[in-house]
């Protein structure tokens, strides 16, 4: 009898095991909303629909700067998050298809998808319904289709960018990139870009890079191989460390921090999004990052969507460039930012190409 | 014939391993060291990677050794450090404020408790409710994942890590004390419970009556050994060990938490355990070759070696294991009665 009871039990906490997991996605992303103003703004037929890469939308990375792209347009055209917008979490990244297809369902006109992982699962939701606009960040168009933008951007540039001032804080000659792996083209280009943007600068300055070894799923969420890695780079004279890589690159950039000299002999850059308010832990050694603007050229195609139902159709680039140096600022020389400042406006002019992809 | 062979590898072990410590002190303190390929091979921070990718590794077999031994299956072993991860970073979160060592150490016996739990659960799933082991140790693995995904604060920091501790004399040697006697606490830690498990597995009486559990438990029972309590205290011993590889990504590898950080950690240390044929000694051996090739890999990528493709590179580790495992095969024999659930004879019969 008593056994029986605690079979039961047991069958409840094991229930309880699996609800919390599933548990994952049923957090709100906290985004900045302001209250949505249903009223004021013009009722709209625009329904957005995001689906994140494998992980969680409040994950500091791609996921939460696409989400909040979604949001502030949302909000700007009075939609009610759950009813005109909202997000599904991917688990598995066999539900890609899946995932999509429940917003297609359930009639939503604009769908997100975040990351490189999820290309071939958006092209073929874009071909299988023309009607509706999708939007595939980091997810480049070799061929275009009418109602599918893929959202690029010039990693190559805000990698360059990187280096080049790491290669301006350099001391010994030897700057490091701990990169999550090559099978992700943009991971790649940051890279390459780091790579070109410090020989500009100095041309005989020794770059020693390294990709995870695993395989994607493994590759941007692994911070203990990022961090023994970043050591490694430091074990071998590297004063500037580049972690490129999601949670991967996350553990570099926390190992530097905690290196002996973090800040002042040593530094490391981060990746993505300004990793300043999104890594505290890194705070001690981390002098900028090379940012992608996702938010606001989520915002962007959105609002000419909803404004003249035009569908961007191909690429389109947003934003890349470096992060403010937060506590850093007074401590990186003027002629340094100087430079990076004409780098950066002969990159955007295009009077200077990185060479990558040459 | 059997102690023969295990004789006659232990010796070629040790005489490769001499070889390589030659080669690195050659390499590292002569113009030797001017050769590229040398330098990838035997350089410092090949062997301080090594080391350090080696010990959630080692702890982690360990863990599958006390639990295997005594006839428990045990593929939980990730869930367990990812449990014992997460436990460490909440116990040094919330201690932020007290003298860094007291929280460190406070975050190591938290996660030593919250393996331990695990280890019970899974014992308690495996012993008293009959459980397929394989699904109870699953169960451990998703409920980790699920727990500490949901429970996580990304905006708590741990302040702080365990730092090296250089041993007195033994780090002035060259090279080698830099690599073996430079290392923070719970590295050296994990190197003395290799020995101190097998000495217990293999001289006490504890390590007796474990075995027979795990190879015959009948006998066991009828010569008055207590089969299902000796087999819920090993799992939580192994918990416990676990919890500690945890504990070191936490408090002494990474420094903070993320979600899902054992990365498949516990199942390189079941197949470090099995490629070490449930030995301690064997288990480390495995872990430091699993390390190395990791280590490896990063060297040729840091030297910039492009004339071999980074996927050959990336793939030297499942062929060292792979021709290891082939190569040893017949060998290595798991425990007899692993995974088979005891009835306690009291009473009937």
């Amino acid at each position: 009898m008593q056994t029986k009871q605690h079979s039961i039990l047991l069958s409840l906490a094991l229930l309880a095991a699996l609800i919390l997991s599933a548990c994952t996605a049923a957090a709100p992303a906290a985004a900045p909303t302001a209250v949505p103003q249903a009223t004021a703004a013009p009722t709209s037929s625009v329904k957005i629909g995001l689906v994140t890469d494998v992980g969680r939308v409040n994950d500091r990375s791609f996921n939460q700067s696409a989400w909040e792209g979604v949001v502030q347009a949302a909000t700007a055209l009075g939609l009610q998050e759950g009813d005109g917008y909202k997000y599904i979490e991917t688990q598995d990244s066999k539900d890609y298809a899946d995932n999509i297809q429940q917003f297609i369902d359930a009639d939503f006109n604009v769908i997100v998808t975040v990351g490189f992982a999820l290309g071939e699962a958006t092209i073929a939701a874009a071909k299988a319904n023309p009607e509706i606009y999708f939007i595939g960040v980091d997810q480049f168009q070799g061929e275009t289709l009418p109602n599918l933008t893929g959202l690029v951007f010039y990693e190559d540039r805000s990698g360059f960018l990187a280096g080049a001032l790491a290669a301006q804080l350099s001391k010994t000659g030897t700057i490091a990139s701990v990169l999550g792996t090559d099978l992700v083209p943009p991971v790649v280009a940051f890279g390459q870009g780091f790579e070109l943007g410090a020989k500009y600068i100095n041309p005989n300055i020794q770059v020693i890079s390294t990709y995870h070894p695993g395989e994607i799923s493994q590759a941007f969420t692994d911070p203990e191989w990022g961090a023994a890695t970043a050591k490694q780079a430091l074990d071998q004279g590297a004063d500037v460390i580049f972690g490129a890589g999601g949670i991967t690159g996350n553990g570099a950039l926390q190992e530097v921090a905690t290196a002996p000299g973090a800040g002042t002999d040593v530094f490391c850059i981060g990746v993505d999004t300004d990793q300043w308010e999104t890594l505290p832990a890194a705070h001690p050694c981390l002098v900028s990052s090379a940012m992608k603007l996702i938010t606001p050229a989520v915002v962007e195609l959105i609002n000419t969507y909803s404004a003249d139902s035009k569908m961007t159709a191909g690429n389109y680039f947003g934003g890349a460039g470096l992060a403010p140096f937060h506590d850093f600022d007074a401590k990186i020389p003027q002629e340094v930012k100087d430079k990076l400042k004409e780098i950066a406006t002969a990159l955007e002019s295009g009077s200077l190409a990185t060479g990558y992809g040459q | 014939m059997m102690q023969r062979t295990l004789r006659i590898t232990s010796y070629v072990a040790i005489l490769l391993v001499l070889l390589f410590v030659l080669m690195t002190l050659l390499v590292n303190l002569t113009p030797l060291g001017e050769n590229r390929w040398l330098r990838i091979f035997f350089s410092v921070s090949a062997l301080n990677f090594t080391l350090r990718a080696s010990v959630p590794l080692i702890l982690g077999a360990l863990c599958g050794i006390l639990c295997e031994r005594t006839g428990i299956v045990n593929i939980g072993i990730e869930g367990m450090m990812l449990a014992g991860a997460f436990a460490a970073f909440v116990a040094k979160t919330s201690t932020n404020d007290w003298p860094l060592t007291a929280s460190l150490i406070f975050g190591v016996l938290v996660a030593l408790l919250v393996g331990g739990l695990m280890g019970l659960l899974h014992a308690t799933f495996a012993i008293r409710y009959r459980m397929d082991q394989i699904i109870s140790g699953t169960v451990l693995i998703i409920l980790a994942g699920g727990i500490s995904a949901y429970l996580f604060d990304r905006d708590a920091v741990a302040q702080g890590k365990f730092g090296a501790i250089a041993i007195p004399g033994l780090s002035q040697i060259p090279v080698l004390g830099e690599v073996l006697f430079t290392n923070p606490p719970l590295t050296y830690l994990a190197l003395l419970l290799v020995v101190v498990i097998h000495v217990g597995l293999f001289s006490t009486r504890w390590g007796l009556r474990s075995r027979a559990c795990g190879e015959h438990p009948r006998a066991a029972d009828t010569v008055g050994i207590n089969v299902n309590r000796l087999r819920y205290m090993n799992t939580v011993l192994g918990g416990m060990l676990a919890g500690l590889a945890g504990g070191f990504l936490v408090l002494e590898a990474v420094g903070q938490f993320q979600e899902g950080m054992t990365a498949g950690r516990g199942f390189i240390a079941l197949a470090a355990m099995i490629f070490g044929n449930w030995m301690p000694f064997g288990a480390m051996s495995a872990a430091l070759l699993f390390g190395y090739t990791q280590a490896l890999q990063n060297e040729l990528l840091l030297a910039g070696v492009t004339s071999v493709p980074r996927q050959f590179v990336s793939m030297i580790p499942y062929l060292v294991t792979i021709i290891a495992v082939c190569g040893f095969v017949g060998r290595v024999r798991p425990p007899a009665a692993e995974g088979q659930v005891y009835e306690q004879e009291s009473g009937s019969e």
